[in-house]
């Protein structure tokens, strides 16, 4: 699996990441899988790797990209 | 100022395969420059659709080209001797439909370069592909396009102005205002070119992925995962 950027979030991550493989590949891509089922996991990788996001002022980048994100979103609206 | 590159390939296996390829191609030994990946978000909308969000991070920084085109006073703001850079991926997949949207951009130095790259994958055979998909059954075609972007001067001016410094602001005569816009468009090209042979690699890692999903499955592509991960820890 691929490495996490913060190392104290790689076994969580590994955790998720099976889940999410098993998930999509065995009920996602055979139109089984409408729900999340590795939610719970999710939610543990996600507080590791928040919290290095910050640490790492990744945080804010990532806020700014969004944010253009969605003034393209509302772009793309308004043309249709 | 905006410039773009276009490609269409094809992929001789299934769209499931493709997508899930696309997931796991790093690492992969055309992807050394790959350190890290991670999920920030994901989510299966209401139409069915799963939506991720993910960034990684990668060993390198602005072509050496471009940084000698740049004046000092940029070079300091964006301490071009930095190593490392992030990109945000964003891919949206339609199963019933056949169909992916992914998009990849750099998050640092977005002042002087943002580069934007789309793709659009779609399944080929329309009929149904069965429960197996490590089997290549039908193809996937892509359709890629990289949009390159210099801001280089808007930005900077703006963050002058920002901060406030009194620094004189140049007369924009005509010739100052064209050697900008040449800069800007030396960027771009510079990037063009080194995005092509960068495209060239990345099609390569999905290919080495693709064919361990088709000799041995999620384990093969799993055990490959492990072996170039230990490669890349030698070249670090």
């Amino acid at each position: 699996m691929s490495a996490s950027l913060a190392p104290e979030c790689d076994e969580v991550k590994e955790r998720y990441d099976s889940c999410f493989l098993k998930w999509y590949s065995e009920k996602y891509l055979r139109g089984k899988g409408t729900t999340d089922e590795c939610a719970a996991l999710f939610k543990d990788y996600k507080r590791c790797l928040t919290s290095a996001l910050k640490e790492k002022g990744i945080d804010k980048m990532l806020e700014e990209a969004r944010e253009d994100h969605k003034e393209n979103d509302a772009a793309n609206l308004r043309r249709r | 100022m905006v410039k773009f590159y276009e490609s269409n390939f094809s992929y001789d296996y299934s769209f499931p395969a493709v997508t899930l390829a696309y997931f796991l191609r790093y690492p992969n030994p055309y992807s050394t420059h790959v350190l890290s990946t991670d999920v920030i978000s994901r989510e299966v909308d209401a139409n069915g659709r799963l939506r991720t969000l993910r960034i990684h991070r990668k060993s390198s920084r602005l072509p050496s080209a471009v940084l000698k085109l740049l004046p000092k006073s940029v070079l300091g703001n964006i301490s071009g001797g930095k190593s490392e850079s992030y990109i945000l991926e964003t891919s949206t997949i339609d199963v019933k439909e056949g169909w992916m949207h992914t998009e990849s951009k750099n998050l640092d130095w977005t002042g002087i370069l943002s580069v934007v790259e789309r793709q659009e994958y779609r399944r080929h055979v329309p009929v149904d592909e069965g429960d197996d998909f490590s089997i290549g059954a039908g193809t996937t075609g892509v359709v890629t396009t990289v949009k390159f972007r210099s801001r280089l001067g808007e930005r900077f001016r703006a963050r002058t102005a920002r901060k406030d410094e009194v620094e004189e602001e140049p007369k924009r005569s005509f010739l100052a205002a064209w050697s900008t816009g040449g800069i800007q468009r030396s960027i771009e090209a510079i990037a063009s070119r080194k995005t092509e042979s960068q495209l060239g690699k990345s099609k390569e890692g999905m290919k080495v992925v693709l064919e361990r999903l088709r000799r041995g499955g999620l384990v093969a592509v799993l055990d490959g995962m492990r072996e170039d991960r230990k490669l890349n820890f030698v070249h670090e």
